[in-house]
């Protein structure tokens, strides 16, 4: 496993926003991810990129159901994008994996 | 001392205070104080110009008993209560006594006059003591010439009984010392008794290993085990209530009426019925006996147990214990005791029966240790083998304060491995920290062949346990230290997690329903789905958290 250093980004695109997280999500930074999501969704629909994740745990997933709540509650839209194989387990060991909304790429994203 | 002035000292001052010095030095010289004792009672009644004198020493039993007499009449053997007629006066006041007329003293006992035909005039009796109090009492009669004892032989008296009462309290404290040698001795000698009946260690795949551990010289604790000719092994534990010589007399008597009779080999329930009516009839005193026997067959794996009101007998299968409890009363109590007796697979659990040494043991001033203690013990070193894992858990209890004898007896088959550590990190409770440790854990579960998808979920899973221990058990990032110790056990991976935090009841942790979507309170869930089990305890000594968490793996295919 390639070690990747943690990073997350948000790129606008119109009224939505693409926040890009690489690395492995946990405890010492998943509070950034959280802040990152929640400030996206003030501005308009968000899709969490999550191919360049290796690990995350829970509180990362954490961070993203409460995006996934959020973005609910304000009618936006709201998805993960190219979940890595390591998130997809995850997700799928908190039985998640039928929760969020899951896009191969951004233009599935934005277009659903 | 009040010693007669030596510058105004006459003639028969002088006298005395010679006398006095060859006494005091023939006393203290002396290796047979009796015989010295003999001599120098009579000297002083040379000295003091008496008919008769004699030497009262104290008994165990309160009384005064005459053990040494010159003059006509011998009452050596007579004994008086404290109190009763002049001696008796002498040593309950500790205080010389002075009789100038014995016939009319209220004092005197005039029974032994009338019995013996000797007539008491005059009698002087001054105490012998010590720093504790009286011990006895010297006591002169009759002046040789007719005339009464006055003050100034009242007062030799009293000089000549303080070198004799040292003499005689030093003589006392050495026989004291050579009595409790050779008690210390025949003490050692039970004990090398005692422990040659216990059965020699079995060394090869044995599956039964036992310990005794006197609390003191001698045991009323013991184990036996031994062969039945249908090749099954019988085993035995028993406690004998009581401490000290006669408890262990008993546990001799027993631990060879539970042999005799289980040669046998009747069933368990039927074993112990059989001794107990033998000890019904012949133990006294409200004594018991509490005991479990068993047999184990090798070949079919199976069990048979009795319990006469022994503690629970724990059956540990690496995970959880079941207890098996007592079938009946201790022995010897009621003679138409039915003891029941059950039958299960031993399998590869452990089995453990143990005295009430082992719980009675001392965690504090007063706390005991405990059956749930002792299985903490037990369980904190499950994945040793058999012999280390006795070893370490006798360790245990020989560091925490052993109060009673303690017997352990452990029966298991051997496992072909044996648990080796494949990882032992310890690092601050930091979530920066976290990193490096999934990428040590990894690395070894690779190593381990570990299928990349469930190393994935187990390093979740660890990692879950260690952020939990960071924002719950310390309440938050902190320099305190989180110990992480993996070991591997055949296709069992044991993982334990160590913390120094304030005790954390298990009662509270419960895996939420994954069912509801909400955030947090997702780590125990993954640990609980990741996991075979796993279990938080209270570490052994006090302080800190234990979580145990063991996974099989398979290593041949993916899971």
């Amino acid at each position: 496993m390639n070690a990747t250093a943690n990073a997350c980004e948000s790129e606008n695109l119109d009224d939505y926003t693409l926040v890009r997280v690489r690395g492995e999500v946990d405890l010492s930074w998943s509070q950034q991810v959280r802040d990152a999501i929640l400030a996206a969704l003030g501005r308009g629909g968000v899709g969490v990129e999550l191919s360049q994740v290796q690990y995350i745990d829970s509180s990362g997933i954490a961070a993203l159901v409460e995006g996934f709540q959020r973005a609910r509650g304000t009618r936006r839209r709201f998805g993960l994008i190219a979940s890595s194989k390591q998130v997809l387990a995850v997700l799928q060991l908190a039985r998640l994996d039928k929760v969020f909304p899951l896009y191969v790429d951004v233009d599935a994203a934005r277009s659903a | 001392m009040n010693a007669v002035p030596l510058s105004v000292a006459g003639d028969g001052e002088r006298r005395a205070l010679r006398f006095l010095a060859e006494l005091s030095q023939a006393l203290a010289e002396s290796l047979d104080l009796r015989a010295t004792l003999d001599m120098a009672v009579t000297r002083i009644a040379d000295f003091m110009q008496a008919e008769a004198a004699s030497l009262f020493l104290l008994d165990h039993a309160g009384l005064i008993e005459c053990r040494i007499c010159v003059g006509p009449v011998d009452i050596t053997g007579l004994k008086l209560a404290v109190g009763q007629g002049v001696v008796g006066r002498c040593v309950a006041d500790n205080a010389t006594q002075i009789v100038r007329d014995a016939r009319n003293d209220t004092r005197v006992n005039v029974r032994v006059d009338a019995e013996t035909g000797f007539a008491t005039r005059s009698i002087l009796c001054a105490p012998l003591s010590n720093a504790r109090g009286p011990i006895g009492a010297l006591e002169v009669i009759n002046r040789r010439d007719g005339s009464l004892f006055d003050a100034d032989d009242a007062e030799i008296l009293r000089l000549v009984a303080a070198p004799a009462a040292l003499a005689i309290g030093n003589a006392q404290l050495a026989h004291g010392l050579v009595e409790q040698q050779r008690i210390k001795r025949e003490l050692e000698l039970a004990r090398r008794m005692q422990k040659s009946m216990l059965p020699k260690r079995r060394r090869g795949d044995f599956p039964i290993r036992g310990v005794n551990l006197p609390a003191h010289e001698i045991s009323g604790d013991f184990y036996d085990f031994f062969d039945l000719p249908d090749g099954r092994l019988a085993f035995v534990v028993g406690d004998v209530s009581g401490k000290g010589l006669d408890a262990a007399f008993l546990m001799v008597r027993v631990a060879s009426m539970l042999r005799w009779v289980g040669a046998q080999a009747p069933a368990p329930g039927a074993w112990l019925a059989q001794v107990n009516v033998e000890l019904c009839r012949t133990l006294q005193d409200g004594r018991f006996v509490c005991a479990a026997v068993g047999q184990y067959d090798r070949a079919s794996g199976k069990v048979r147990l009795a319990s006469a009101g022994f503690p629970p007998v724990l059956l540990h299968d690496g995970i959880d214990f079941e207890e098996l409890a007592a079938d009946g009363p201790p022995l010897g109590i009621l003679d138409d005791a039915d003891y029941g007796e059950r039958e299960f697979a031993l399998g590869q659990s452990a089995l453990y029966l143990f005295s009430d040494g082992a719980t009675d043991v001392r965690t504090g001033a007063t706390d005991r240790l405990g059956e749930s203690g002792l299985r903490g013990l037990i369980a904190r070193h499950a994945t040793l083998a058999p012999e280390p894992r006795l070893r370490a858990v006798i360790g245990d209890l020989k560091r925490l304060h052993l109060v009673d004898d303690t017997t352990l007896l452990l029966l298991q088959e051997p496992c072909g491995t044996q648990a080796h550590t494949l990882l032992d990190l310890e690092f601050p409770a930091q979530a920066a920290q976290m990193r490096s440790v999934r990428a040590a854990l990894r690395h070894t579960l690779d190593a381990q062949g570990v299928a990349p998808e469930m190393r994935d979920q187990l390093v979740l899973a660890v990692d879950e346990a260690c952020t939990n221990v960071i924002r719950h058990a310390y309440g938050g990032e902190c320099t305190r230290r989180i110990a992480l110790h993996l070991a591997r056990e055949r296709d069992m991976l044991a993982f334990e997690l160590r913390d120094q935090a304030p005790a954390v009841d298990p009662a509270c942790l419960k895996p939420r329903d994954l069912s509801e979507c909400k955030p947090g309170g997702l780590g125990l869930p993954f640990i609980a789905a990741t996991m075979d089990d796993w279990k938080l305890e209270p570490a052994a000594d006090g302080y800190g958290n234990i979580l145990r968490m063991h996974k099989r793996i398979d290593t041949g295919s993916t899971e």
